[in-house]
């Protein structure tokens, strides 16, 4: 699947797309976390954006990096037919869908 | 009797210098972080537009011709697929950090080399029992479970760290060799002059003027011949290398902080060019500081749209570290370039540093004050982001100069690291 952008930058569902699309977004994103405390770790395990459910099937890298003194946490996680990079912001606690790829050249 | 002499000059060492090299780095991690990458022609590159430089092929893309320092429109006629992706410095400071961490395991003696490059030496670890060859197997199969499963590295191992990155070089991707008293003979004919790090064509042209036309010529050389071929000492850190003997392990100091910009847009005046100087001299006045250094010499680079060349260093009477002086100096210096044409890239560096120790007053000038300003901006900058306070001069620059990194030294990685 691949998705449409409107010119306003908003992405909708069902529009789709120019196929080959590596797209910054920066917008904010449902993400459901899941802690295992027995190995200690933290996996996004799905996402909920534009009033549709992806369910995570794999994480590709997980790093961080601060600005200032803010933390961020992200997760570049691979979807059935999407890749998204989902930034957490540890100071507000919010999530931001960063940018999306299908993985077809642009 | 010849074959014995020459196989007892080899450092008959046991070998226990590793050097690991990760694969196509920016590229393998690029699909590393997005599985919907993995075997596909990709290419990391300075800019995504066509004229962008290429910066890292995938194996993939590799296998297709497309080299570091293509344009990114010369890539897409050898493969229309060619997927590009700009940098993604954070993505890659952290693998860096994450295999120090784990070749940590095995010797403190870990030297990054640069970002995809780094020295391990067993030698008197525990880990030497194992042997080197069985060491790189399993940091090879550690880095595939702990930190990535696409990424792989070539390590060579050797008695010195010279031929250890040889080694790492003979096979790629994947790659483990190892360059000993027993394999040496072999892996030297089967290389060029100028397959050596450090042999390229002034170096081989040297050698061969001087009767010396093979690298097991060159092993063979005595070393008067390879004195002579090379007019100076060199010729005999060449031959330590060759046979072995390690003649590298002296790390030097830093001599000079600076940045650089490949333009994207056609600029020509030095006003044209003053705001992304004044960033440019932000970014290195805040990196001089906050590593303790104050510098006595500002330089500056000029490569012109047309490939010609332009460059100016100026030495200072008295110690600097504010960027506003640095700016000042460094504008001067770009009011007396000679040309009036269009840039490609501007670089600016500071040089003879010395540590910070304390302020010298000026006669004019209030330099404590001026060192407590300084220091209050680069805490608050610090503190929210840098760049929160910036001279009115970068209003517009966005995010112009963005976050780089080199090729070559690495010093401030870890430091960068450590103290985010």
């Amino acid at each position: 699947m691949v998705y449409s952008v409107e010119r306003k930058g908003k992405y909708r569902e069902d529009t789709f797309l120019h196929s080959g699309m590596i797209q910054k977004i920066h917008t904010p994103v449902s993400v459901t976390l899941f802690y295992n405390h027995r190995v200690r770790q933290v996996t996004p395990t799905n996402i909920v954006w534009n009033g549709r459910e992806y369910d995570i099937i794999r994480i590709g890298l997980h790093h961080t990096y601060r600005i200032g003194r803010t933390l961020f946490h992200i997760f570049s996680v691979e979807t059935d037919a999407l890749f998204f990079k989902l930034v957490y912001d540890t100071d507000s606690l919010h999530w931001i869908l960063e940018e999306i790829a299908d993985g077809e050249p642009n | 009797m010849e074959n014995q002499t020459k196989a007892v000059s080899f450092n008959p060492k046991t070998p226990t210098v590793l050097h690991i090299d990760l694969n196509s780095c920016f590229a393998t991690i690029e699909q590393q972080a997005n599985p919907k990458l993995r075997g596909k022609p990709i290419a990391v590159a300075a800019y995504d537009s066509p004229r962008g430089c290429i910066l890292a092929p995938s194996k993939e893309a590799k296998l297709l011709g497309i080299k570091v320092g293509m344009r990114v429109s010369e890539g897409k006629i050898l493969c229309r697929n060619l997927i590009i992706l700009t940098p993604d410095p954070w993505k890659y400071r952290t693998i860096h950090m994450r295999l120090k961490e784990l070749l940590l395991h095995y010797s403190n003696v870990v030297i990054p080399k640069s970002i995809d490059e780094f020295i391990v030496d067993i030698e008197g670890y525990p880990a030497e029992h194992m042997g080197a060859v069985e060491v790189a197997k399993e940091i090879k199969e550690r880095i595939r479970k702990e930190i990535g499963e696409w990424l792989t590295v070539s390590i060579g191992i050797a008695p010195n760290r010279y031929l250890a990155k040889i080694g790492a070089g003979l096979h790629k991707p994947d790659g483990l060799d190892v360059i000993d008293a027993e394999s040496f003979s072999a892996i030297y004919k089967s290389l060029e002059l100028t397959d050596l790090c450090g042999i390229k064509v002034g170096n081989a042209s040297r050698l061969q003027n001087g009767g010396i036309h093979s690298v097991w010529d060159m092993y063979s050389a005595p070393i008067w011949q390879m004195k002579a071929a090379f007019h100076s000492i060199v010729g005999y850190y060449w031959w330590m290398r060759l046979h072995g003997w390690e003649i590298d392990d002296v790390e030097s100091s830093r001599k000079t902080y600076g940045n650089s910009y490949a333009l994207p847009d056609t600029r020509v005046t030095p006003q044209a060019l003053a705001p992304i100087l004044m960033k440019l001299v932000e970014k290195t006045g805040a990196r001089l500081r906050k590593a303790g250094y104050v510098a006595r010499g500002v330089h500056l680079a000029i490569v012109y749209r047309d490939h010609s060349f332009w460059h100016k260093g100026k030495s200072i009477e008295e110690d600097i570290f504010d960027s506003r002086d640095i700016y000042k100096h460094a504008y001067a210096l770009l009011e007396q370039s000679p040309e009036r044409k269009p840039v490609a890239n501007i670089a600016i560096s500071c040089f003879h540093l010395s540590t910070a120790k304390g302020v010298q007053q000026g006669l004019f000038e209030d330099r404590e004050k001026k060192g407590r300003v300084v220091e209050a901006i680069d805490a608050i900058n610090e503190r929210w982001g840098a760049f929160v306070i910036t001279p009115a001069m970068m209003m517009g620059m966005g995010d112009k100069i963005i976050d780089r990194i080199s090729f070559g030294g690495i010093k401030e990685l870890e430091e960068s690291i450590l103290h985010s």
